[in-house]
């Protein structure tokens, strides 16, 4: 590759530890990136040139107050027909609503570097495994969507795709067959959900089974033989080991398992629950400074398609400093706050 | 950093729910009003203008097709609407893009503040540097700076191809630091 082609604007601008150095943020960058300019000085305008892009031009935003926007947006709203869709959600209930999943599937396009693989081995069973922080979008032979959060596994029989083992946490889109009226399971360590066509979401870390329902209606088998039905937006906890058995309302404004559109929603969660998700969907470790720190809650949604993002949106809602060792992540009071 | 990404937003929106909307609007509001005043001089104007596109994107909701980036679609398509309301109140006569920017598209010395790179610049001669570009130039440099969009978003918004905007930042910036070298040459001047 000729070098001078290489070497453009957009190579220095799309690289995050050049804009670093530029930024002068980063140590270990602006040692790496001294050292390369000295040893190209062939390029120095060019490099110039893209730090003038990143650093460029401090604005003064001058957006319009809160109140004003408050003002406006409550003279929009009445002009707007706004139909709860709770509502609508109990009234069809086998119907998986459309809209929704294109939604959905739009979202994860563009979010998901998608890096599945699937395998067979001898006794025809299909096989789909996440690596640590990667979400993949999976569409079973039945026509059934599954969303599959990171560090996370399902396998099934060939010669039965509606019967679906699950290790960590995924949410599923059940593609109804009124003809037949077949269902589908999904099962875990701890229990087996029954199905129709719905919308649900299962987490099986922590040493227990979480399901949420979104829509339609299911059923559970837990291990210990009792059968549990779920309504929408309800949370059914069950751990085989503990045989305890929990039913909780969950926001159904803010979704549990929104993580699948890139964003995880908490509502006034601990910080210890919130990095125990890090810890299942990066692989990382996390050790905190004091003991206080653990019992800070999150309200909100964090992005979750990249560590770097989510650990920032994390000390923002908690006031803490949180830095990344090898892996290590430490929660630090913010002497700023 | 916000604590809704536009991808949560975007699909509370279009499942047609109150929370949905008002986060889209709490969150685009401020920034389409701002681009809209810079476009049209007009604050009544860019209001109303602004109320409908809002209403009416809740109305198409559904068949709106796939958005790549949400910001770069509602710049995009607020600026057109705006554009021909613009052409409406002045008769229908048709206004050019290129035509709007020479005459509205100004930056004021308070909404301009200095650091390192062109620090020999003050407030004011900046400001005038920058509303001496060209059309485009400014509009880029808005978007980049002062909306901070990516530079994908902006070449969808300003309807060029990626590198067609790296160069006409780069263009941009270029003519700013060379103004600003030119001034710190004058001062070292002055005091030696």
């Amino acid at each position: 590759m000729d070098n001078k082609n290489k070497f453009d604007l957009h190579y220095f601008l799309s690289d995050a530890s050049f804009e670093n150095w530029a930024k002068g943020l980063n140590k270990n960058d602006i040692t790496y990136w001294n050292n390369w300019i000295h040893n190209n000085p062939e390029h120095i305008e060019i490099v110039e040139n893209a730090k003038s892009i990143i650093t460029g031009i401090n604005f003064n935003q001058h957006y319009p107050s809160n109140e004003k926007i408050d003002q406006a947006l409550a003279s929009v709203l009445p002009k707007v027909d706004i139909t709860s869709s709770t509502k609508t959600k109990f009234k069809n209930t086998h119907t998986i609503n459309r809209t929704i999943i294109t939604a959905a599937a739009a979202v994860l396009l563009v979010l998901i570097s998608y890096t599945s693989y699937s395998y067979l081995n001898n006794s025809s069973t299909t096989n789909h495994k996440t690596n640590f922080g990667e979400i993949i979008d999976l569409k079973l032979p039945d026509g059934t969507s599954v969303v599959l959060n990171g560090n996370s596994e399902i396998w099934y029989k060939k010669d039965n795709p509606r019967l679906i083992n699950l290790k960590g946490e995924a949410y599923f889109k059940v593609k109804s067959i009124p003809s037949t009226n077949a269902k589908f399971w999904v099962i875990t360590e701890d229990l087996k959900v029954e199905v129709l066509g719905t919308q649900f979401h299962v987490n099986t870390r922590k040493q227990k089974t979480n399901v949420v329902l979104d829509e339609g209606s299911i059923h559970l088998e837990l291990k210990n033989g009792e059968v549990t039905k779920m309504i929408p937006g309800e949370m059914v906890s069950f751990s085989n080991e503990s045989k305890e058995l929990t039913h909780q309302k969950v926001d159904t404004e803010t979704p549990y398992a929104l993580w699948r559109g890139g964003t995880y929603a908490f509502n006034e969660i601990p910080l210890k629950e919130v990095m125990y998700n890090l810890e299942t969907t990066y692989g990382v470790k996390v050790q905190y400074e004091s003991e206080h720190l653990k019992d800070l809650p999150i309200s909100g949604g964090i992005p979750n398609q990249n560590l770097q993002i989510c650990i920032a949106a994390i000390e923002k809602a908690t006031g803490t400093r949180i830095t990344n060792k090898e892996n290590i992540l430490r929660v630090q009071e913010n002497p700023i706050y | 950093m916000e604590l809704h990404s536009d991808e949560t937003i975007w699909y509370f929106f279009k499942k047609g729910e109150s929370h949905g909307f008002s986060l889209l609007f709490k969150k685009y509001y401020p920034q389409l009003h701002v681009y809209g005043l810079k476009l049209s001089n007009n604050q009544e104007l860019t209001e109303d203008c602004l109320q409908n596109f809002f209403i009416q994107l809740f109305e198409n909701r559904e068949r709106l097709g796939k958005i790549n980036s949400l910001k770069a679609y509602l710049f995009v398509s607020f600026k057109r609407r705006l554009i021909k309301q613009l052409q409406k109140k002045q008769n229908n006569i048709p206004i050019s893009e290129a035509q709007l920017f020479k005459t509205n598209f100004t930056f004021s010395i308070e909404e301009i503040s200095i650091k390192q790179e062109i620090q020999f610049l003050c407030t004011s001669t900046l400001a005038t540097l920058i509303n001496q570009l060209s059309p485009r130039q400014k509009e880029a440099i808005y978007l980049k700076y002062y909306s901070e969009m990516p530079t994908t978003d902006i070449a969808e918004v300003m309807d060029m191809n990626y590198q067609s905007v790296l160069n006409t930042l780069q263009k941009a910036i270029k003519k700013l630091r060379i103004a600003s070298e030119n001034q710190q040459i004058k001062t070292i001047l002055k005091k030696s």
